[in-house]
């Protein structure tokens, strides 16, 4: 029993995660319409793992995402942190499940608050969770920002998110992300909006930091080759359902799915006969 | 002859903090039939010079140098009056967000109809409305949506009723703007699909803007790479993405992730966007090339033919240095 | 040991932020002419702590000129002339500029602290509360405002500091409902998410990222308040419910047209109106140009 737990614990697990999203009952239609955003998920993600999930806009993949950092509830379903059920934490547990699992938003135009310096973002956490004091404080987001390749550390310390470039923004958001040192980290579509030599320089960066600090990630992509590039496993999400589970190398090497092969197929890629 | 040419043509921006050049000294040619791709990432220059060939710069932009010759006419020199008559009907262009240039309340036929009545005001009803269905036929929606709402349709259909509006009056050239950008993947490849089944069909001209280089080479068949207002080489694209030769090019190609493999991945360390305002008479790219050159700081670079149709905007020396690493 | 001592300091951010606004603003022609109106007032009312210095006859309440007992008009001695019992009235006019905006920032200062307080938590917690809040607000919104305060004031005696506050808790609704809808278009936005995934407090989100974000629309909404409860102090003072123990604008005019001199003394009657309308009118201009200084597609221009 306890064997097979060190093992085979998965740091994040979802069981059977449904979420529908239903438009208010008004006083004209008594039902409300409803529509299943996810249907019956179960995955299993291993401790220090990347584990990619590709899918195309509107097939949920963002919405599993937020259930796991909580932002979202499941309408059915179980989610468990290191085996332990994790679906309505309050006071301490949420504070403490919100320590070990942050994330890394898509648009870093957005994810950053304007009128906040870096240090003030990056520090946010820090703050909240009552960790360190000024000094220790001030050191850990210098050392930090050098981690994400922002360095020096100091330069960057009083700067404000609009002196930054996108990458640069971003970077920052990926220091405030691994601050708190959580265990999981989800990463919704990190690079959407950046040019691919500086989206690569991102990626690199992710698996930089999964090596230094044995940190898991769930990557969400809507691109099969980032995938590829960063995770170890994949699954492939549509229509809430996910069709498709495997290594990286065998879900793009011998998908099984209809879905998994039209996506590889439609991949651009540098054929030159036409 | 070439339909279009472009020589020596500079765009800039006003702002606060001095002259935009968006656009620096760009010349190129597109023959009658041909496909020419641009490929660049943000800030480049490629959607200000699609807006110029289409004469859609806004109002704190400007021609500052340079000519745009199409048949006869100087497009450089163009007032609005001119263009408005020239647009829609010798060239079209498919735009980045395309799928809110359909009016909602209108139906999607009537809206394309309309674009063929005003560049062809004898045309009657029917004859109008034959070339709808011609259309339609083309980018393949099928006859009996013709009559609905934009509404009614789906991200890629709305896209391709957006080609058809762009094809109704038969332009000869087409610029394409990032038109599947917004798309998913199998979308993205129908869309694509169409546009070289159309081009080849009605042998029109495409010039293809994208950040994307596996589009840009699936669709076209010349390419010119983009880097801070400058085209900083161009060539075929076997000649461009199969033997690259300028770093910038290399860089972008380094860092393109295929299914294939991952030999190719090189992380490029470029941390500066070039600065569009000061920068004069040096190389763009200097401070995040690795040539380590010192022209390349102090000179500007010239184009060096590497075949009869391969140039780069580089120095010999740093081609030739990196050809042997 | 990392080297934390030598971070260069930024603390430009918002001076930065000020400049680039100040820019946009200057540019306006409303803005600037609101704001040279306004400093002229401005000047008026500290003018006004000095005058009665200057002898007990430039007191704007009881400093009656002894050797005049009825209205006269401009003279050296008084530059506006004197009211029907020999009070300079240019003394008064400085007095009354001092009321003015005593009421006009007080009024609205009161009023948009509780309408953004009131806004920001009736976006961020929504459901019941939210409900309960806005129906409040609904109701203070379509009280007559003017016909109550003369209810009150025909009741009691009223002082100015019990006008003011009255008026500024029938002006808050409006503010709190600018400032919800800018927080639930904020409370969904990225950044509120990273930080409450980041484990922030409700208390902490609210005061750390939401309202440094509206508290720009919240000052324009305070320019615009000024003018409210100007106009509404002099209202009620002309119709003779202000406070009794206080000179101001609203009271001169009620003192011109209760002593019968409404149509016999224009240099009694002309300039406390024309100052009403110039201080509302110039805090009107001030709140258009800055309208425009927060207006996002003119600051997305800017940063092209």
């Amino acid at each position: 029993m306890t064997e097979e737990q060190n093992i085979q614990t998965p740091i994040i697990e979802l069981n059977g995660v449904t979420k529908e999203y239903s438009s208010k009952k008004s006083f004209l239609s008594k039902a409300g319409t409803s529509i299943i955003a996810l249907n019956n998920i179960s995955l299993a993600i291993q401790k220090k793992e990347i584990f990619g999930l590709v899918g195309q806009s509107g097939s949920g993949k963002t919405t599993i995402g937020r259930i796991l950092v909580k932002l979202e509830q499941p309408t059915k379903g179980i989610i468990k942190l290191n085996g332990k059920p994790a679906n309505s934490l309050k006071g301490k547990a949420l504070e403490n499940y919100r320590s070990k699992v942050q994330m890394i938003f898509q648009d870093p135009y957005q994810s950053l608050n304007p009128h906040l310096s870096i240090a003030e973002t990056i520090l946010e956490p820090l703050v909240v969770n009552k960790i360190g004091n000024a000094v220790t404080r001030r050191e850990k987001v210098i050392e930090t920002l050098e981690i994400v390749g922002l360095s020096p550390g100091q330069e960057f310390y009083h700067r404000y998110p609009h002196q930054l470039s996108g990458g640069q923004r971003q970077r920052v958001a990926v220091a405030r992300a691994i601050i708190l040192d959580p265990e999981f980290i989800v990463a919704d579509e990190p690079t959407s909006m950046m040019d691919a030599t500086i989206a690569i320089q991102l990626f690199q960066l992710l698996l930089d930091i999964r090596k230094k600090f044995k940190m898991t990630f769930l990557f969400i992509t809507h691109n099969l080759a980032a995938a590829r590039f960063l995770c170890d496993r994949i699954a492939v999400i549509h229509n809430g359902v996910i069709v498709e589970t495997g290594s990286a190398e065998m879900v793009i090497k011998d998908p099984q799915h209809a879905y998994t092969k039209k996506l590889i197929l439609a991949q651009p890629g540098f054929n030159f006969k036409n | 002859m070439a339909l279009l040419s472009v020589e020596n043509l500079s765009v800039g921006y006003k702002s606060k903090n001095g002259l935009i050049n968006a656009v620096n000294n760009i010349s190129f040619s597109i023959e009658q039939g041909r496909s020419l791709g641009f490929v660049g990432e943000s800030g480049c220059g490629k959607t200000t010079l699609g807006m110029t060939l289409m004469g859609l710069l806004p109002e704190n932009a400007s021609i500052l140098k340079g000519d745009i010759f199409f048949n006869d006419h100087n497009l450089a020199r163009f007032n609005d009056e001119q263009w408005r008559r020239f647009r829609g009907k010798e060239t079209a262009m498919i735009f980045q967000a395309a799928m809110n240039a359909l009016n909602p309340v209108i139906r999607v036929d009537e809206q394309i109809a309309e674009v063929i009545e005003i560049h062809n005001p004898l045309m009657s009803k029917t004859e109008i409305y034959t070339q709808v269905k011609k259309m339609f036929d083309l980018v393949e929606i099928p006859e009996n949506r013709l009559r609905d709402f934009p509404h009614q349709y789906s991200g890629g259909m709305k896209q391709r009723a957006i080609i058809a509006m762009a094809l109704a009056c038969m332009p000869r050239l087409i610029i394409a703007d990032e038109p599947t950008t917004a798309l998913d993947v199998i979308v993205q490849d129908q869309i694509l699909k169409e546009i070289k089944k159309i081009q080849k069909a009605l042998n029109t001209s495409i010039i293809f803007i994208s950040h994307d280089i596996a589009v840009v080479a699936d669709v076209c068949k010349d390419i010119c790479v983009m880097y801070g207002g400058h085209i900083v080489e161009k060539g075929t694209r076997e000649e461009v993405f199969k033997s690259p030769r300028h770093p910038y090019t290399k860089a972008l190609l380094g860092s393109y992730l295929s299914l294939d493999s991952e030999e190719n991945i090189k992380v490029p360390e470029m941390r500066d966007s070039p600065d569009l305002i000061t920068t004069t008479g040096v190389c763009m790219f200097a401070n995040n090339c690795n040539c380590k050159s010192q022209d390349c700081k102090n000179k500007t670079p010239g184009w060096v033919n590497l075949s009869s149709t391969h140039q780069a905007l580089c120095f010999e020396e740093v081609l030739n240095k990196d050809k042997n690493d | 040991m990392k080297n934390t001592e030598n971070i260069p300091e930024n603390k430009n951010h918002y001076i930065e932020r000020f400049t680039k606004a100040w820019a946009i603003f200057i540019k306006n022609p409303m803005g600037k002419t609101g704001l040279i109106i306004l400093l002229v007032f401005m000047l008026m009312a500290i003018a006004s702590f000095f005058v009665p210095l200057l002898g007990p006859v430039y007191h704007p309440m009881t400093g009656a000129d002894p050797n005049i007992t009825y209205s006269t008009g401009p003279s050296f001695q008084h530059w506006l002339g004197t009211d029907f019992i020999g009070r300079d009235l240019f003394v008064q006019l400085l007095e009354g500029a001092k009321v003015a905006f005593i009421v006009g920032l007080s009024c609205a200062f009161i009023s948009v602290v509780l309408g953004t307080a009131i806004g920001m938590i009736s976006g961020y917690a929504g459901g019941i509360i939210d409900t309960l809040l806005m129906r409040v607000a609904d109701i203070f919104m379509v009280l007559p405002s003017l016909v109550i305060l003369l209810i009150l004031a025909s009741l009691w005696e009223l002082s100015i500091w019990v006008i003011i506050f009255i008026i500024a808790i029938m002006r808050w609704p409006s503010v709190s409902r600018i400032i919800r809808s800018q927080t639930l278009s904020l409370k969904s936005r990225p950044f509120i998410e990273a930080s409450r995934v980041a484990g922030a407090s409700n208390f902490r989100i609210i005061f750390k990222h939401i309202m440094p974000n509206v508290l720009p629309l919240a000052f324009l909404y305070m320019t615009f308040r000024v003018t409210s409860a100007i106009l509404v102090e002099a209202a009620l003072s002309f119709l003779g419910f202000g406070d009794p123990g206080q000179v101001s604008w609203g009271m001169m005019l009620q003192w011109v047209w209760s002593s019968g001199h409404m149509f016999q003394a224009p240099y009694w009657l002309l300039p406390p109106g024309i100052c009403i309308s110039l201080l509302t009118l110039s805090f009107y201009m001030l709140g258009r140009a800055m309208d425009e200084v927060l207006d996002p597609r003119l600051r997305k221009e800017e940063e092209v």
